[in-house]
């Protein structure tokens, strides 16, 4: 929090979050306490938001860039850069070696990758459907002799002169990188392996540097487009990210920083930029946000968390169940089908910048799906933005203080947002401006409240076992209208709400995960001889990810003693079409008897993730693939604790009254400074609660209490 | 909202970007669009009669200037018939129905087996503009692609007085 107290303080970690729309840093010091700085981004020099925001957040604590950085132990970043690089296709050149004959897989894709990221209306109108460009063209992609079949046996056999032919060709080509992804290979890498070896040598006899990425090395799972895009963005983007990456940790250690930067990474876990595997840095930002809930959950016992993020894009939702999250496995970014572990989300594109227009037609009005992102809407006139955004009806109903605006920086004029809605919303419709904009956000709280209803209910749940933690720089302003009624235990906005996301990155472990397909079939009645054979198959796989991970922790310096290991496996019953992830009872496998552990443990989970009576022991079990993460410890933010005080806000808190619309009248709504309310303050509706980075909106009906951890608990009345 | 002319021009040429393309396919259309669409359309024409209703890249309903009479016209100007005729029944017929004449086309191999697919395609008579293609059984019938109700479109989808017509049912 925001609070000032005398100088001496240690900085210790820093938490960067760089969004498409601001660019947020979070810095803990050694006592827990934390401020929030906050830029606009600036995609063209990461490194200039990063420094404003920067300077911005420990400007609260009175510290200079420069004393402050010198103190740091660790930071994590997350950011947007290398999605954006997909998305505009301006990704290194690159050769892709395939087999012979199937040279065209890439270009064609899966058919979905044609509509992706749609909304639901564009998906079933066959007219939007579209092919992006292929990451590597059809003319820098090679056809090589070989076939392995799905059981691993060699069916033709590799033919080395068609590979020589291939590498020279690309080499000739004056290709940044070679990519090779064979059918089968995560069965038996053998071929793939000695195609690698032979573009390597064919590589150092031609006198150039050009990396080489086998699938079999990096993603060795099933699904050939999947995995082929996946090792493809190694790269294709993730090269470049690591140039990026490079400066920016540079640039910090110029100004006194000690330690490499971490990436946020998508199953969850942070990696350093000099990883091996670093496309997994690809989406960041939105999973930093679930693991600093499921971390203060771990720390406060929360156990169930319904994850809600509101940027100025897009509403995200993630759920924690029993404190674990759920992983994704074959996600899709960037219209790009891939072979990830994803901490799972969902999003729908509404968000605070959302664009606002009117069906002609109808007079429906319409959400999106564009927005105005860090262009914010009418309101701030340079942004050159016309059409209004939910930003320019929160600016009409006095939601937000035009003078406020990441605490001034921004300046909004009030008179530009109401002209606007004027004209494009309330007289076609026949309203008063006030009215036009309240139907939209009470629109708006509809859609996301019924978003998140069906998100929870469709897995199985009720809200009531769920608390509610509402973060992202919008997401206070709407937590009670998306809550409402929903009758969540409890929901809870933290007061760094807007630099959540960074706050998550900082608070998570620094942790490799590697994966490995694999087709274990066991009968319900296997004897001891296949269920001991099964375990060593297991033990196997563990062995070569546990290299993996081992090695990617070398290249940072770190010792294989220094790392915890966690094994794990993806079961399920046999002929049943989805698995659970599970993490393994036990460190390593070898016996029938440990094969009846893994067994025991999956049966557990499956019963509390469905229901016991779901399970289905008699159809006999699949292991689909072997998992192992990889930890060191490393320095994380405290959660504060502070005693209680009264439940009278101080007055120094109270910064006068604005005139606030809802439910069809103006009231006066008291106006508090956040950083000045204490701990066990309560603060009853209609009040707005403000703070450079974030606005915590409490209509009347509803009353909010700020607890000794600086979280607001939001209740009705 | 709004789209400049000089952008539905692009639409019509087809240079659109496909991120404006995907907008402008996904939002509702801007009231004016059928009018300027029109408009521009008529300033392509090397004659001056009003079209009515675009059926093709190249073919037309239009309104004859004197006589007020509808017909299906090529951008040519070559009148085929009367607007509620299957103008396909007055174009130039080709039909492809041999493999030596589907091979002109595709690849050996990769053309449909004539006794079961053929191509008709259908020309103008006057400046040989390929207008329409169908790839039907041999024996089916010419098709009609769609008979439009032009006095309800005009009317409540667009708001507009249906144009003059000499034989008005």
């Amino acid at each position: 929090m925001n609070i000032h107290s005398p100088t001496n303080r240690n900085v210790q970690v820093l938490g960067i979050d760089a969004g498409g729309t601001m660019t947020d840093t979070f810095f803990v010091d050694s006592d827990g306490d934390f401020v929030v700085g906050k830029a606009q981004s600036t995609p063209q020099n990461e490194a200039l938001g990063l420094i404003a925001s920067s300077e911005d957040g420990l400007g609260n604590w009175g510290l200079s860039l420069d004393a402050a950085l010198k103190q740091l132990q660790t930071g994590v970043y997350s950011g947007t850069a290398m999605l954006n690089r997909v998305v505009q296709r301006k990704g290194l050149k690159c050769g892709l070696i395939v087999n012979r004959g199937l040279e065209d897989f890439h270009r064609m894709g899966r058919a979905i990758q044609a509509y992706l990221g749609y909304a639901y209306e564009d998906r079933i109108h066959l007219n939007t459907h579209r092919y992006d460009p292929p990451l590597v063209p059809r003319n820098l992609t090679r056809g090589v002799v070989e076939r392995i079949d799905m059981s691993g046996t060699v069916v033709i056999p590799l033919r080395e002169d068609s590979v020589r032919e291939a590498a020279r060709e690309l080499i000739a080509a004056d290709v940044e990188g070679i990519v090779i992804s064979l059918l089968h290979s995560y069965k038996n890498p053998a071929h793939e392996r000695r195609v690698r070896d032979i573009v390597t040598e064919e590589i150092g006899r031609s006198g150039k540097t050009i990396p080489v990425f086998a699938s079999a090395d990096y993603y060795p799972v099933r699904k050939e487009t999947h995995r082929t895009n996946t090792t493809i963005l190694e790269g294709y983007a993730a090269e470049p990210s690591r140039q990026t990456l490079k400066k920016i940790s540079d640039a910090f250690k110029d100004r006194g920083t000690k330690f490499d930067f971490r990436v946020m990474a998508t199953h969850g876990g942070t990696i350093s930029w000099k990883a091996k595997e670093l496309a997994r840095t690809i989406v960041s930002g939105p999973i930093g946000g679930v693991i600093g809930a499921k971390y203060l959950g771990e720390v406060l016992g929360y156990n169930n968390i319904a994850c809600s993020d509101i940027g100025g894009t897009s509403f995200d939702v993630a759920l924690i169940t029993q404190g674990e999250l759920t992983i994704k496995n074959d996600p899709d970014m960037a219209r790009l089908v891939l072979s990830l572990p994803l901490v799972a989300m969902d999003s729908v594109g509404a968000g605070a910048g959302s664009f606002i227009r009117l069906d002609p037609y109808t007079k429906a009005i319409k959400l999106g799906p564009d927005s105005a992102g860090y262009r914010v809407g009418v309101c701030w006139k340079e942004s050159g933005i016309e059409t209004v955004t939910v930003s320019d009806c929160h600016m009409v109903l006095g939601y937000l203080n035009p003078d406020n605006f990441l605490g001034g920086a921004v300046k909004l004029d009030r008179q530009r947002s109401v002209d606007a809605i004027k004209t494009q919303l309330a007289d076609p419709l026949g309203l008063s401006v006030e009215d036009a904009a309240a139907g939209v956000i009470e629109l708006l709280d509809s859609d996301l409240r019924d978003y998140l209803r069906s998100m929870i209910s469709g897995k199985g749940y009720s809200p009531q076992s769920f608390v509610c933690f509402s973060y992202g720089g919008a997401g206070p302003v709407h937590t009670y209208g998306y809550t409402e009624g929903l009758g969540f235990e409890d929901v809870i906005v933290p007061a760094w709400a807007a630099g959540f996301s960074a706050f998550g990155c900082a608070a998570a472990d620094f942790e490799y995960r590697y994966d490995k397909s694999l087709d274990i079939n066991l009968a319900p009645d296997a004897p001891a001889d296949q269920r001991e054979a099964a375990a060593k198959t297991l033990q196997a796989a563990w062995e070569e990810l546990t290299h993996n991970v081992l090695e990617e922790f070398k290249l940072n310096g770190y010792a294989p003693e220094q790392v915890t290991l966690q094994p794990g496996y993806r079961m399920q019953y046999r002929g049943q079409l989805n698995d659970l992830e599970i993490e393994s009872p036990l460190p390593n496998a070898s016996t029938a008897e440990d094969w009846e552990q893994l067994v025991d443990a999956f049966n557990t989970t499956y019963g509390r993730v469905y229901a016991a009576s779901a399970r289905s022991p008699e159809l006999g079990y699949s292991v689909t693939g072997a998992i192992m993460r990889g930890a060191v410890p490393i320095p994380k933010p405290k959660i504060p604790k502070e005693p209680l005080e009264g439940e009278t806000p101080p007055e120094e808190a109270k910064i006068g009254t604005r005139k606030f619309y809802r439910k069809k009248r103006w009231v006066d709504a008291q106006l508090y400074r956040m950083e000045a309310l204490r701990p066990g303050n309560r603060v009853v509706g209609p009040a707005i609660i403000e703070s450079d980075a974030t606005t915590f909106v409490v209509p009347d009906g509803f009353e909010t209490f700020l607890d000794g951890h600086r979280l607001f608990h939001l209740k009705e009345v | 909202m709004a789209y400049t002319r000089a952008k539905i021009a692009d639409l019509i040429d087809g240079t659109v970007d496909h991120d404006t393309l995907h907008q402008m396919l996904s939002t509702p259309k801007d009231p004016e669009r059928f009018a300027t669409y029109i408009e521009i359309l008529q300033e392509r024409v090397p004659w001056s009669d009003r079209i009515v209703l675009p059926l093709g890249p190249k073919l037309y309903i239009v309104q004859q200037k004197v006589s007020k009479k509808w017909t299906v016209r090529c951008q040519c100007g070559h009148d085929f018939c009367d607007w509620r005729d299957n103008w396909k029944l007055h174009a130039h017929i080709h039909v492809r129905d041999t493999a030596e004449e589907l091979e002109e086309l595709y690849p050996r191999l990769m053309a449909p087996t004539s006794s079961w697919q053929v191509l008709r395609e259908y020309y103008c008579a006057e400046c040989g503009t390929l207008h329409d293609v169908e790839a039907p059984t041999p024996w089916y019938p010419v098709i009609r692609d769609f008979e439009p109700d032009i006095d309800t479109f005009y009317k409540d989808w667009l708001g507009l007085p249906v144009p003059e017509r000499a034989d008005a049912a």
